[in-house]
């Protein structure tokens, strides 16, 4: 399975939800992102969601969120978590 | 520009309500460039027709046509408060708010009471009816940040403000007595440039400044306290007005102290960046935080030493202020609502943001407004500068006018040009 990382932590808004729609249209079903983030970015899960992927978003420290996101909706997102 | 509530794709107003609103504010900005060159100098004498006209063209055309549009965009966003039909609202409030700024100057302008009197309908309608509409969204919600309950302050200031105003308004009118005529506009303008346009821009900038650079939050004594701290000092004011007067002295220094504190707490986060990459945004931060710290001074030094002479200055740097932090949200909105419709539209050639509005383009603007607020302040005492000014301010809003209208064109361009994708269904789409 191909991890897509992406690491915004220290980027400006907009740019974590610039990046991560750009990822989700890249997506296949042998990949999905790993997204680490310093707050949960709802508008991206939530796009995510209505074109039918699937997501998890888990808050690992204060400001730091691991968010995953796949195509295929079999792939056992919880046991990829790096936390 | 989101918080954990985050925004619902169904919760983004449409673009056309946020850019008509900014459209009609640059067009106030351009009819207030080229009443410069009219009114030159005069302006600076705040008992003149061309000071009352001016101050309307940029308070009430310019920055409440901003303002209102950047409230529809930023309550879903912000605070989570959706407004139902945005653009039926929109389309009514930039009527009535286009006409009543128009029969207002005209008022000022040939002194005609019948003016004021259409005035106060079309304004006392326009800004109660959607100011009253936000608040009682606001007030309803269950859980506030500091920026949402900030906003509750500002909207409150801003219908006593046109409450005042309407009194003020119904007086020129010839229909009400005007006792406290001199009070009332005194409060007018205090409601209007502390509690609606100081506290809306602190209030947002609470949780934007944080996001869009990256900074350590605002301390809570002054994202918490700042917004009801200023709004029960107006409040104080009005009471010491009516039944004590001598108690205003007390109050008024508070608030210059209270918004000096919240510019220079803004350029020490813009200073604790964890990116320090400087971008036009930051540039016109910066210059806006700035020129409120010095309006702030100057107006306090002036307060205690009756130094008249640094109210002008310091009423130049309020405008800077306004006018910078304005544009530097305008740079972060237009782009993204634009590019944000497009994506959750589903179009597959949607342009990035920088390509909306480049960077280069921002960085230009910056120097023509940086070069109107210097111009401003050099034609106090040479009074020729006043034409640089009055050119680079009419400069300035036909160049953010054209970028909103850019933008639009892109984003219908998009939408008529673009074919639509499905990320769940395709593969392989970049």
């Amino acid at each position: 399975m191909k991890r897509v990382t992406l690491d915004v932590r220290t980027l400006e808004h907009p740019k974590p939800l610039e990046y991560g729609i750009e990822a989700l249209k890249n997506l296949d079903d042998q990949s999905y992102i790993y997204m680490l983030n310093r707050k949960n970015p709802i508008p991206l899960i939530r796009l995510a969601q209505e074109h039918g992927f699937q997501t998890l978003s888990h808050e690992a420290f204060e400001q730091e969120w691991h968010i995953l996101i796949s195509k295929n909706k079999e792939l056992p997102l919880k046991e990829y978590l790096d936390v | 520009m989101f918080d954990q509530n985050g925004l619902s794709l169904d919760q983004a107003p449409p673009v056309q309500v946020v850019f008509g609103l900014f459209l009609m504010g640059s067009l106030f900005g351009i009819i207030a460039g080229l009443s410069l060159f009219y009114y030159r100098t005069d302006i600076y004498d705040f008992s003149s027709t061309a000071a009352i006209v001016m101050t309307h063209l940029l308070a009430l055309g310019v920055m409440m046509s901003f303002m209102l549009g950047a409230l529809f965009q930023m309550l879903p966003v912000i605070a989570g408060v959706v407004l139902e039909a945005p653009l039926p609202k929109a389309n009514i409030i930039r009527f009535l708010l286009f006409s009543g700024v128009t029969t207002l100057l005209l008022g000022f302008v040939y002194h005609a009471p019948f003016l004021f009197l259409f005035a106060s309908v079309f304004l006392g309608s326009a800004l109660l009816y959607i100011g009253g509409i936000m608040l009682i969204r606001l007030r309803k919600l269950s859980h506030h940040s500091a920026s949402s309950k900030g906003m509750l302050f500002a909207l409150s200031s801003l219908c006593i403000l046109v409450l005042l105003g309407l009194y003020l308004a119904l007086t020129h009118a010839q229909l009400a007595v005007g006792d406290y005529f001199l009070q009332a506009r005194k409060l007018h303008y205090n409601f209007g440039l502390f509690g609606w346009m100081g506290l809306l821009i602190a209030s947002i900038s609470f949780q934007t400044v944080e996001m869009f650079y990256v900074t350590p939050a605002y301390p809570k004594i002054i994202s918490h306290y700042l917004p009801m701290g200023t709004f029960l000092a107006l409040l104080a004011m009005a009471f010491a007005t009516v039944f004590s007067p001598a108690m205003i002295a007390l109050f008024q220094p508070l608030l210059y102290i209270g918004l000096a504190l919240y510019g220079l707490i803004t350029l020490l986060r813009l200073s604790q960046r964890k990116r320090p990459l400087a971008d036009a945004t930051i540039w016109f931060w910066r210059t806006g935080m700035g020129s409120l710290v010095l309006s702030m001074l100057l107006l306090l030094v002036a307060y205690f030493t009756e130094a008249d002479a640094l109210l002008p200055s310091g009423a130049v740097l309020f405008l800077s202020f306004a006018l910078s932090v304005l544009f530097a949200m305008l740079y972060k909105i237009i782009p993204f609502l634009t590019w944000f419709h497009l994506n959750s539209q589903g179009y597959l050639t949607t342009p990035m943001m920088h390509e909306i509005i480049h960077p280069k383009t921002a960085k230009k603007h910056f120097f023509i407004h940086f070069a109107m607020v210097v111009s401003l302040l050099l034609s106090q005492t040479a009074s020729w500068i006043i034409f640089a000014a009055a050119a680079l301010m009419l400069l300035s809003f036909i160049w953010i006018g054209y970028q909103i209208w850019h933008a639009h064109k892109l984003y219908r361009h998009t939408q008529e040009n673009s074919e639509k994708f499905d990320m769940g269904m395709m593969e392989g789409v970049s």
